[in-house]
């Protein structure tokens, strides 16, 4: 479902020196650097997998992620959704990839919830039938009624995470990319996303992929992980597989 | 594209749009103290512009040629081109923001064009307020000059405001787009509404012979409203348009947006997004 190909990205950063005398002398020379945050990628995922996509800070985690998602172009490389070039044909392969970051809302925030699914509703081109269809396992799952009348602005980051998720499957897209979609839930939230990911993975098979920090989600969801450091896959196998390998290991080590 | 998916693909474009309006129309509802404001403070900036001609006319007979009534008429139709160019394409101001602070994402992992979504899905409903002023002063130019509301004057004025708005939004689109390279938000809008001022509510033929030229080959402002009002109205200027002068307008306006529009897609294929 997800194949991602000999995926690169770099980036040219000018070097600034220090203070007002390194910034006027870049001005005249400049040093580029070249940074390399996606160093040769190759996996694959396959259809109804739910994958953990972990790793530190500045790992390359979420350059990967945005270039799985449209956001990012590659510098070489390639990703394939469901057999398509996901940066070639973007318009095309959106519409079967949803996305939720845990940082920032897709949700106009000054209205109802119900407008911005709305809003989605015409901007996927989604049969009537179907997303009142939709709504109602969304409202099974999460209870997302009840939040439908709610300004977003009024929302508890809870209901917003809900409101979230349930904008990123509204098109019943055949991958869902979460990005830290935990941080700043509390447990009861927690459990509810938990619960929403395993059956919408069961009912759906849908193909899961979400990069987290968080022991839970990974625990609870992620049959598979891959590990990325330094713009390289580290390692990828099952969750057992991997804490018996990593489980006598001294951290820095690795 | 078949014929079939085009008209597919402008539906969908245009269903999107329509649900829009009906958002931002939405949003005024919820927070009505806003448009208060703005019908208050906004139209009264262009009514003393508007009186500031009217003063000058009164002490020197005519500007270049031109009279009172066709004044009316220029500036009346500027300021409506003017208005919905603030109503589709004001948020061109704010795209640096939007580069540096990674709000493109959303966008790109939306199935419709990026350049679209940015204009489209923000539309600015306050710029309403300026086009009511500028209705207002036209209709009086109108008047004043007896101008004939004939069906080729009518599809005239229609062409030529579709011609001017296009050329407005693709100079916002360009100056915005700068910031995909420079990696920083330059707040352009304002000056830019100065230069846009001051050489579309005046007759461009008071300005020094070079800066016409520029202004008519190089940045194509004088189509956005001296060029065709002045074949509106019959007035002369310093080169013939023939009868072609608001179909000119369309067309700068059209070469406009795809040129800008290409700059806006080769920019985005260079988008950093924002660390987290």
């Amino acid at each position: 479902m997800i194949t991602v190909s000999n995926l690169y990205k770099e980036y040219h950063v000018t070097q600034k020196g220090k203070g007002l005398g390194g910034t006027l002398k870049a001005l005249v020379r400049n040093e580029k650097k070249i940074i390399k945050a996606v160093n040769g990628l190759d996996f694959h995922v396959g259809k109804g997998e739910i994958v953990g996509f972990i790793g530190p800070n500045g790992s390359g985690k979420s350059t990967t992620i945005k270039m799985m998602t449209g956001i990012l172009t590659p510098t070489s490389g390639e990703v394939l959704i469901d057999g398509r070039n996901i940066t070639k044909y973007r318009k095309d392969v959106v519409r079967e990839i949803g996305v939720v970051f845990g940082q920032r809302t897709q949700l106009n925030w000054d209205l109802r919830l119900e407008e911005t699914f709305e809003l989605l509703r015409h901007i996927y081109r989604i049969d009537k039938k179907e997303y009142r269809e939709t709504l109602e396992v969304m409202n099974s799952i999460l209870g997302i009624g009840a939040l439908l009348d709610k300004p977003v602005r009024q929302m508890s980051l809870g209901q917003r995470v809900k409101g979230d998720l349930t904008a990123a499957m509204l098109h019943s897209p055949k991958v869902l990319f979460l990005d830290e979609p935990t941080i700043g839930l509390d447990f009861e939230a927690k459990y509810a996303l938990h619960e929403f990911i395993k059956e919408i993975n069961r009912v759906k098979k849908t193909t899961v992929l979400l990069t987290t920090h968080d022991l839970s989600d990974i625990q609870e969801l992620c049959e598979r992980l891959l590990i990325i450091n330094d713009g390289i896959l580290v390692d990828d196998g099952n969750l057992t597989e991997i804490t018996e390998k990593y489980r006598y290991m001294k951290p820095g080590t690795a | 594209m078949s014929i079939k998916k085009t008209y597919s693909t402008l539906a969908h474009y245009l269903s999107v749009t329509i649900y829009s309006i009906k958002m931002a129309l939405l949003t005024i509802v919820e927070y009505p103290s806003n448009i208060l404001g703005w019908l208050l403070s906004n139209p009264i900036q262009f009514l003393l512009g508007f009186a500031a001609i009217r003063f000058a006319v009164e002490q020197f007979g005519e500007i270049n040629g031109w009279n009172y009534g066709q004044l009316a008429f220029l500036y009346g139709i500027s300021v409506i081109s003017h208005a919905l160019s603030m109503i589709f394409f004001v948020q061109g101001w704010f795209m640096g923001f939007y580069v540096i602070e990674g709000e493109f994402d959303r966008f790109l992992t939306r199935p419709m064009s990026v350049l679209y979504q940015f204009f489209f899905t923000n539309i600015n409903v306050f710029g309403l307020t300026d086009l009511i002023p500028g209705i207002l002063v036209f209709l009086y130019g109108c008047v004043k000059t007896d101008f004939p509301f004939t069906v080729t004057n009518v599809v005239g004025i229609l062409v030529m405001l579709t011609g001017a708005v296009l050329i407005r939004g693709g100079i916002y689109i360009l100056l915005g787009s700068t910031s995909f390279w420079t990696k920083s938000a330059n707040d352009f809008g304002q000056f830019t509404q100065e230069i846009f001022d001051k050489t579309t509510m005046y007759p461009l033929s008071m300005y020094p012979e070079s800066l016409q030229l520029i202004l008519t080959f190089l940045i194509p402002i004088g189509w956005v409203s001296f060029y065709p009002t002045s074949e509106l109205l019959g007035i002369e200027h310093s080169f013939s348009t023939g009868n072609m002068g608001v179909w000119i307008t369309l067309g700068v306006g059209i070469i406009t947006m795809l040129i800008t529009g290409f700059v806006f897609q080769t920019g985005l294929k260079q988008y950093e997004s924002a660390g987290n």
